[in-house]
């Protein structure tokens, strides 16, 4: 009987392993830079194609930790003094989604705005687009 | 290996994988409380956290009372530790201290980083009194909808002792919510095992204050939906991280 249990259990433990691996097979993503210095968001504003999984790279200049937190990306990722965070969005709807920086909630504030041009860079900040690839995936 | 393809792929998977767990959870059923937390496979650095649950379960006139304080904190940026104590109501209606629990909570991808967030969860329970030991394994799963994310949790248990029969057993747990305020958020919960299939409704959300502190509540009433499941589960989750 314990048998039983234990050959589903191996069984389950594989499909798992394989899921991991699967998901390993990912595409490549657009990538934005964001700086944090002096508690501050630069830029505070990222424009990002809708319905594209994307990825932050979030590099803390400061000598604190921050917490970047968003509601409504449903994101929360600690960035270490002096070190970078890298987090996924998306795919999202056309809108504006807010986040800020948990220790420092009343200057580390910034949005990404998500529209639908496909090459998006929002003129008076810093956007950085290193992956055209990223497009394409999901 | 093109997207759609991958994408195919990844659905197959995640379809053979549940359909394995849930014919698991329907073949065996464990003895402890079916109704519990729904975990997220998620871990942050540098969280600390006390927490109080409270379980209610009314069967006719029988009320069934548990409830757990833990304190948990990361040890790594992607695993924490934390530490239950066990109270239960017993025959004789006299509430004390019934056994320790230590679990593992590791989270095994970022969140957003792939079709699916995954992470695993271990447990190791000894009863006060008898010399009685459960040990859990499970995965954690959490894929995201738009503003709604599903979670599952699957569970195999192994418990052994003086006064049980050694056995395996499984569980399994869903919540599916609606991330509408982050004060407010509503889901559904469904529980299944040990003689017990259970769904009904769950409110949850957090409150924050200053520097990661944070008050987050769970309030679940889960109602058994077929002969073997009797009554009804209140369930009352208080978390405090700091």
């Amino acid at each position: 009987m314990i048998n039983a249990y234990l050959c589903r259990y191996i069984k389950v433990f594989f499909i798992s392993v394989l899921l991991l691996l699967s998901f390993n097979l990912q595409a490549k993503r657009s990538e934005y830079h964001i700086a944090i210095k002096n508690h501050l968001f630069e830029p505070a504003k990222i424009v990002i194609p809708a319905n594209t999984k994307v990825k932050l790279i979030i590099y803390n200049h400061d000598e604190n930790v921050e917490e970047f937190d968003s509601f409504d990306l449903n994101r929360e990722k600690v960035i270490f003094p002096n070190q970078q965070a890298i987090i996924f969005i998306g795919p999202l709807l056309v809108g504006e989604y807010n986040f800020f920086g948990e220790y420092h909630p009343h200057s580390a504030r910034g949005k990404v705005i998500v529209n639908n041009i496909e090459n998006v860079n929002n003129g008076g900040t810093k956007v950085i687009e290193i992956d055209k690839g990223g497009q394409n995936a999901n | 290996m093109n997207t759609s393809s991958f994408l195919r792929l990844n659905f197959f998977l995640i379809m053979a994988s549940f359909s394995l767990f849930i014919s698991l959870c329907s073949t065996v059923y464990a003895d402890g409380v079916v109704v519990d937390k729904v975990y997220h496979p998620y871990v942050l650095p540098n969280e600390r956290e006390v927490e109080w649950r409270l379980f209610s379960h009314k069967e006719s006139e029988n009320n069934k009372l548990a409830q757990r304080i833990a304190y948990g904190q990361s040890v790594t940026e992607n695993l924490m530790l934390e530490l239950y104590l066990v109270g239960e109501r017993d025959v004789n209606n006299d509430f004390s201290l019934t056994s320790y629990e230590l679990e593992a909570r590791w989270m095994l991808t970022e969140q957003g980083e792939y079709w699916a967030d995954w992470g695993l969860l271990f447990e190791i329970e000894k009863e006060k009194q008898k010399q009685n030991w459960e040990v859990t394994s499970g995965v954690l799963v959490e894929k995201e909808f738009g503003r709604t994310s599903l979670t599952l949790n699957a569970f195999i248990i192994y418990e052994w002792g003086n006064t049980i029969v050694s056995e395996f057993e499984t569980e399994f747990r869903l919540k599916y919510r609606y991330r509408y305020l982050e004060q407010f958020q509503p889901a559904i919960e469904l529980y299944s095992g040990e003689n017990y299939l259970g769904i009904g409704p769950a409110f949850m959300g957090l409150q924050r204050f200053s520097n990661q502190k944070q008050l987050k509540w769970e309030l679940g009433f889960i109602t058994g939906v077929d002969s073997r499941s009797k009554g009804h589960v209140l369930r009352v989750a208080i978390e405090y991280e700091f």
